[in-house]
């Protein structure tokens, strides 16, 4: 149903000053770039705060995105991304030292597993995701996907923090070789 | 599965695997995204890597958006958009309530920025602190434009990141290494645009923010390399994009060689020197 929806076409638009074409972005992809802000921010608020910035950066810098080499959605995402990461990790918020982070407190529909089951059978990634051994593709996961930081993943899987780093540095050669 | 120790080689491919991941210590960052617009080939493992973990990000469950967060880009870009005043013809027709797209000028013009030109100007002209808005008004209403300075702080890395992140030209430079670049700043200390000079003699300048060129100006793109010598000019666009620099019958760009981009009229600096305000400015080093 959102198959005819062309993101190149779109940010071309953009470029040319056609907001109507912003709007079309932001009603295809604006929900699942809430989910995805949402996941690794876990704050509703800072969520929305990513997702309302990538769309002005996008909006700037659309002029520099050249459909016919890279992946409209891709880049848009790589966006919302950084932009979510720089949030999470540098900038200080003075109001949010105090509170508890987990506002939403991840689900089962979270747990590193059910991502891995979401991606599409025959897509390479899961292949070699589900090569790897589960803990080792719980940290890559988590990581992505939760944003959780080295010492975050050592925590979580109850393992020193250099460990971890050279544990998911061969993880994530493996996955590299695999996926080519 | 193969499971081995990381390599010398592992180790770009690996800082690149981090960087996407997100897990580059905050400490780090700086250096990474400045080896990212340095060096083609990581750049090209970045977004390798971007693709390869992209599909990680469909698993994610949509969430309910409300309007509230489209109401606050369209607050972000009108206030981005200081020029409006300029053109009455669309305030009316948003009046009208007729949504019409913006006028072009109006939206991502970066900062005219009164940095220092290559050559010290008369100084009635020189490095103006503000732009004479009885002269040019359409600088003054940059100049006031602050909105432009909100996201300033994203920028400088977040042109590291668009560098990395699916530009064609990324993929197309990855085989081809430049020998001698030079990002080219705006005085809010973002990289606006890079210049790659090859082995081969040629040279090219990419500029990595979209730049709107008022009607009757253009961009024209100069280097110093010698004082004696003064600018020669190498460049002249209509708008910003990819363009070829014109360094015939002068030397080999070396380390060191200033290269910058002024506002002159359509068919560039009458005088044969910058003249106009200096939007963007750099020093070549040696490519990686």
């Amino acid at each position: 149903m959102t198959d005819e929806f062309d993101i190149g076409k779109a940010i071309a638009g953009c470029v040319a000053g056609d907001r109507k074409a912003l709007r079309m972005i932001y009603d295809h992809e604006a929900p699942k770039m809430l989910g995805v802000a949402t996941r690794l921010l876990k704050r509703r608020a800072l969520a929305e705060e990513a997702v309302q910035d990538a769309f002005v950066l996008l909006w700037r810098h659309a002029g520099s995105f050249d459909s016919s080499k890279g992946n409209g959605r891709t880049w848009l995402y790589a966006i919302l991304r950084h932009r979510a990461l720089n949030i999470l990790r540098g900038e200080s918020r003075l109001e949010t030292s105090e509170e508890p982070i987990a506002e939403n407190e991840p689900s089962e529909d979270d747990s590193p597993e059910t991502i891995v089951s979401r991606l599409s059978d025959g897509q390479k990634l899961r292949h070699c995701l589900e090569g790897l051994e589960p803990q080792r593709r719980a940290a890559i996961v988590l990581s992505y996907a939760h944003g959780l930081s080295h010492s975050e993943l050592a925590e979580k899987l109850g393992m020193p923090l250099g460990t971890v780093k050279s544990w998911l540095r061969r993880s994530l050669i493996s996955l590299r070789e695999c996926m080519g | 599965m193969i499971d081995r120790a990381p390599t010398a080689e592992d180790a770009r491919d690996l800082l690149a695997a981090e960087y996407v991941l997100g897990l580059t210590e905050p400490a780090d960052l700086p250096q990474v995204e400045a080896f990212i617009m340095r060096d083609s080939g990581f750049a090209a493992a970045v977004a390798s890597w971007r693709a390869r973990l992209a599909p990680l990000d469909s698993t994610a469950s949509p969430a309910t958006i409300d309007d509230r967060t489209w109401t606050g880009i369209e607050a972000a870009l009108n206030e981005e958009a200081p020029l409006a005043a300029a053109a009455p013809a669309e305030r009316q027709a948003q009046a009208q309530s007729r949504p019409q797209a913006p006028a072009p000028s109006a939206q991502t013009v970066p900062p005219i920025v009164p940095t220092p030109a290559i050559e010290p100007r008369a100084p009635t002209v020189s490095r103006p602190s503000i732009p004479q808005p009885s002269r040019q008004g359409f600088l003054a209403g940059l100049w006031n434009s602050l909105g432009f300075w909100r996201f300033a702080g994203l920028s400088g890395a977040f042109a590291a990141m668009l560098l990395a992140a699916g530009l064609g030209y990324v993929m197309r430079e990855a085989n081809r290494q430049p020998v001698l670049i030079a990002v080219l700043m705006s005085e809010g200390n973002q990289a606006a645009a890079v210049v790659n000079a090859f082995a081969d003699g040629r040279a090219d300048l990419l500029p990595l923010v979209d730049i709107q060129v008022p009607e009757g100006k253009a961009i024209e793109i100069w280097t110093l390399w010698d004082r004696a010598v003064g600018p020669r000019s190498i460049g002249l666009i209509q708008r910003a994009g990819r363009t070829t620099l014109k360094l015939e019958g002068l030397p080999r760009p070396k380390p060191g060689q200033i290269f910058e981009m002024t506002l002159e009229s359509a068919s560039g600096s009458p005088t044969g020197r910058p003249t106009g305000p200096v939007l963007n400015k750099g020093e070549a080093t040696t490519a990686l």
